[in-house]
């Protein structure tokens, strides 16, 4: 280990800002619990034309997944954060094992005529130091992921 | 969302564990083996799998192989997940001014 220089490995966050018309209570449901109306399944989704629908569990800790035509269910993500109508986070591993998750969060602002929303996908760094606070808000031992990024956060850090 | 073999790859935590090494800098074959308990074979086998899927690379020196992280790699999923998101919000954003309308 002679070779102790940071490489350039860092990778930006992906960031998306988009406004709709909706009020932001409206855009909030229809963003989360609503996701089967608008998702576009055929060309995001792990079964493509065998995916019936999604379904997106409006609490901490609620699954999000797609149901495909017999009934097999693949998993997405799950809710970290969930804040109505203002802030929802979610970790993201669609068609990976959890132990991969990335961590999506959405964030919705009332602005004049409607709302603004503003997603980030992170967790190049497969969530890095960051699991270490997401440990500490849900001590719950539900996420399965979060338990092996955490020691694997601990690792890497020593 | 399924095409994604770069995250496959790292979906083994030998390779994660050799993933994050190597983003801390360049490491040789040796060194890796040295930092993990997993014998030399193997952790050229799990190089492998990781240079398949375009997160690492390597380079001759002298007679060792010392193996660097692959930016371009790295910026290829990152695109692609800018490409989905992009495409799922667009789809969100019709559907949000479609149900504006109607009210």
């Amino acid at each position: 280990m002679k070779d102790s220089k940071k490489t350039q490995t860092t990778i930006p966050a992906v960031e998306k800002v988009i406004n709709v018309s909706l009020p932001i209570e409206a855009a909030f449901d229809l963003f989360t619990k609503g996701i089967a109306s608008w998702w576009p399944l055929k060309s995001h989704s792990v079964g493509n034309e065998r995916v019936e629908t999604c379904v997106f569990e409006g609490r901490a800790g609620g699954r999000i997944y797609e149901i495909q035509g017999d009934g097999t269910q693949s998993d997405w993500g799950q809710v970290i954060t969930w804040e109505p109508p203002r802030r929802v986070i979610f970790t993201w591993h669609p068609g990976r094992i959890a132990d991969t998750a990335q961590e999506v969060e959405v964030i919705f602002t009332a602005i004049e005529g409607g709302t603004r929303l503003e997603l980030t996908h992170t967790g190049w760094e497969l969530l890095g130091d960051r699991a270490d606070g997401i440990r500490e808000q849900y001590e719950s031992g539900w996420n399965y992921v979060l338990g092996q990024l955490v020691g694997r956060a601990e690792r890497t850090s020593n | 969302m399924t095409d994604i073999s770069s995250l496959d790859a790292l979906a083994d935590s030998t390779r994660r564990q050799l993933f994050e090494l190597l983003r801390q800098g360049p490491r040789s074959v040796n060194e890796l083996a040295e930092a993990l308990p997993v014998s030399q074979p193997a952790v050229s086998q799990h190089l492998k799998v990781l240079k398949q899927a375009r997160l690492v690379k390597s380079r001759k020196q002298g007679n060792q192989r010392i193996y660097t992280i692959n930016p371009d790699g790295l910026a290829e999923l990152r695109d692609y997940v800018e490409g989905l998101w992009q495409d799922v919000l667009t789809a969100f954003q019709e559907a949000a001014d479609t149900q504006a309308e109607e009210h």
